[in-house]
C-alpha cells in the first residue's frame, strides 16, 4: 500500500468535496438573499455616478499627477530658495569685514592727561562713544587719509585719532564701494597741523609676487598693533582680482590698515578675512587705490589736490625703524551713526 | 430583539473575521458577504451586459476563489476585501465575456491585479472538473462510497451499515480499492 499515493488522491478528493459543499452552502445562502434589496442597492450604485463623479473618475489620474507635480515643485522651490539663502548667508559669514563695532571704547587715561584742553576732552568723550572703529592712514602730509569704505559707510561723523592720542574730525571725501575704499580729509579741522615731513612709504602699483613678506599696522584695540605675514595668493575672496590673499593675523579694527612690503612700499589696504579658515586675510591692491584716487571728482577735493608722495624713505631702514616711522601716519578711525 | 442583536453583531465583522468565517463555512459570515458585497458585483455584471444569474454565478465563483486561497493559506490581501472581491469577479466576468466575444465597457470600482491568483484558480478548476469526471466514470457503488466518506463525511460504521458490508474492515478494503481506481482515472488525465 503506497500511503503517499493514497494521500495524493485523498487530498484531491477532499478539495473537490470542499468546493462542492461550499457551493451548496453558497447556493443556499444565495437563495435566502433578499434579491429586491440587492437590486435596490445595485441601482443606488448605478445612479451614483453623477457628472461630477464621472468627471472625477476620468480625470483623477491626471489630477493626482498634477497635484504631485505641484507638491514636488513647491517643495523643490522652497528647498532651492532655502539652500540659496543659506549659501548666501554662509558667504557673508565666511567673509568678515574687519571694522570693529564698539559698545564703549575707553580712552586711555594717558591720552586724556596728555590733552588737557577742553576740546580734547570733548573729542575723547566722543571717541569713547563711537560705534565703529577701523584703521586709516595718511595718503598725504596735508591731511588726506584712506580707510575701508565699510568702516565709514552711513557715518554721521568720523573722527580719527593718532597714535599720540590727537583726535581730529574727518570729512569723507569719496566712497568707492566696489573696492571697499574711502578717502578722508582732516583739513576741515582747524586743529590739524600739516605734518612737517611727507609720508614715509612709497606706493607700488605693480602686482606683488606670492611669498612677498608684508606687514601692517592697525587698531584692533586702542593701542596700535603690528602684524606681519606673507602674500599667499594674487586674488582675494572667491577669486576677487582686485584683492590679494594675505597670510597675516588681523582682527576687527584692522580694516583700512596699510599693507607694506619689506621695502616699505604700500601694496594693499586690509579689507577683510575669511572666518572659516585660519590666517586667510584680504587686502585691496594699491592699483585700485590709485584708480579710486583718480576717480575723485575735483569738486570733492575743494581745491586741495591730492598729491601722492613719490619718495619712499623706508627702503633702507630696519623693520623697527620702518614701524616707528609708519606709526605716525596710521590713525584709528572712529565712526558715529544714529542709532536706529 | 435577538434578531436585532444578531444583525448588529454580523455587521461588525471585519475583513479578517469574514475570511475566517468563509473558511469555516460560517453562515453568518456568508450572509454578510452577500449582503455587503454582492450588490457591487451585481451592479458591475449587469452594467456590463450580464444578467442577474450571471452575477450570482460570478459572485459565487469569486467567493470560491477566496475560500480556496484562505484554505491553502496563500491569501495575502494587499487591499480591502471589497476591492479584492471586485477584482476577482471582474476577471471572471471578463473571461466569460471574452468567450462570448464581448468586452468590458465600464469599471464600476477600482481594481487590483489578481493575475497570479487567477492562474492558481484555473489550475484548481481543471482539477475540480477532472475529479467530477473521474467520479462519474468510476461508477457505483464506488462513487457514492467515496462521496459519503470524503465529501459527506460519514463514518466508516455508517458506510458499513448503508452498503451492507459484514464489517467495517471490509468497508475499508472496499473504499481503498475504489480510491485506487479513482486515482488511476484521475491521474491518467491530470498528469498529462
Amino acid at each position: 500500500m503506497g500511503t503517499n499515493d493514497e494521500q495524493e488522491i485523498e487530498n484531491a478528493l477532499r478539495a473537490y468535496g470542499d468546493r462542492v459543499r461550499l457551493r451548496q452552502k453558497l447556493a443556499a445562502v444565495q437563495a435566502a438573499v433578499d434579491m429586491d434589496a440587492m437590486r435596490q442597492q445595485a441601482d443606488d450604485l448605478r445612479s451614483e455616478p453623477t457628472p461630477m463623479r464621472s468627471w472625477w473618475t476620468n480625470y483623477r489620474t491626471t489630477l493626482a499627477v498634477a497635484a504631485s507635480v505641484a507638491v514636488v515643485t513647491t517643495f523643490t522651490s522652497i528647498f532651492v530658495y532655502r539652500s540659496y539663502q543659506n549659501g548666501h548667508q554662509q558667504q557673508q559669514q565666511q567673509y568678515s569685514q574687519l571694522s570693529k563695532e564698539i559698545q564703549a571704547v575707553k580712552s586711555s587715561q594717558r591720552r586724556i592727561l596728555n590733552d588737557l584742553d577742553g576740546r580734547g576732552r570733548a573729542l575723547n568723550a566722543a571717541v569713547a562713544s563711537a560705534q565703529i572703529a577701523g584703521t586709516g592712514f595718511m595718503l598725504t602730509a596735508d591731511g588726506y587719509l584712506v580707510t575701508s569704505n565699510h568702516t565709514v559707510r552711513d557715518a554721521d561723523s568720523v573722527y580719527v585719532q593718532s597714535q599720540q592720542g590727537a583726535v581730529y574730525k574727518a570729512r569723507v571725501v569719496y566712497n568707492d564701494q566696489p573696492h571697499d575704499l574711502a578717502i578722508l580729509q582732516l583739513c576741515d579741522d582747524s586743529a590739524f597741523r600739516q605734518a612737517s615731513t611727507a609720508v614715509p612709504y612709497g606706493i607700488d602699483p605693480r602686482p606683488s609676487d606670492l611669498g612677498e613678506r608684508v606687514f601692517t599696522l592697525g587698531y584692533p584695540r586702542d593701542e596700535i598693533v603690528y602684524g606681519e605675514g606673507y602674500l599667499s595668493s594674487s586674488t582675494g575672496y572667491q577669486g576677487d582680482s582686485t584683492a590679494y590673499q594675505v597670510a597675516i593675523g588681523v582682527n576687527p579694527g584692522n580694516s583700512g590698515g596699510p599693507l607694506l612690503n619689506e621695502k616699505g612700499n604700500l601694496i594693499g589696504i586690509i579689507s577683510g578675512k575669511q572666518t572659516t579658515a585660519e590666517g586667510v586675510s584680504f587686502a585691496v591692491k594699491t592699483d585700485y587705490l590709485l584708480k579710486t584716487i583718480n576717480s575723485i571728482p575735483t569738486d570733492s577735493l575743494k581745491g586741495q589736490p591730492l598729491r601722492l608722495n613719490k619718495k619712499n624713505t623706508l627702503t633702507t631702514l630696519p623693520r623697527k625703524q620702518q614701524i616707528k616711522r609708519m606709526m605716525a601716519c596710521v590713525y584709528q578711525v572712529s565712526v558715529f551713526k544714529h542709532r536706529q | 430583539m435577538s434578531n436585532v442583536m444578531k444583525e448588529s453583531r454580523r455587521t461588525t465583522l471585519t475583513d479578517d473575521e469574514l475570511l475566517l468565517g468563509l473558511a469555516d463555512g460560517s453562515d453568518s459570515a456568508l450572509q454578510q458577504l452577500y449582503r455587503q458585497y454582492f450588490p457591487m458585483v451585481l451592479h458591475f455584471v449587469t452594467s456590463n451586459s450580464g444578467s442577474e444569474d450571471d452575477a450570482k454565478d460570478i459572485y459565487q465563483e469569486a467567493l470560491i476563489v477566496v475560500y480556496e486561497k484562505v484554505r491553502a493559506g496563500s491569501l495575502e490581501l494587499q487591499c480591502q476585501l471589497k476591492t479584492y472581491l471586485y477584482s476577482v469577479g471582474r476577471r471572471l466576468w471578463l473571461k466569460q465575456l471574452a468567450q462570448r466575444g464581448r468586452y468590458i465597457v465600464s469599471d464600476t470600482e477600482q481594481s487590483v491585479r489578481v493575475d497570479d491568483d487567477m492562474t492558481d484558480h484555473e489550475e484548481r478548476d481543471r482539477q475540480f472538473e477532472l475529479m467530477a469526471e473521474s467520479l462519474d466514470r468510476l461508477g457505483e457503488p464506488c462513487r457514492t462510497l467515496l462521496e459519503d466518506f470524503y465529501i459527506r463525511h460519514l463514518s466508516m460504521q455508517a458506510i458499513t451499515d448503508k452498503f451492507g458490508y459484514t464489517n467495517s474492515d471490509n468497508a475499508k478494503t472496499q473504499k481503498y480499492k475504489c480510491l485506487m481506481r479513482l486515482k488511476r482515472l484521475f491521474f491518467a488525465e491530470y498528469k498529462q
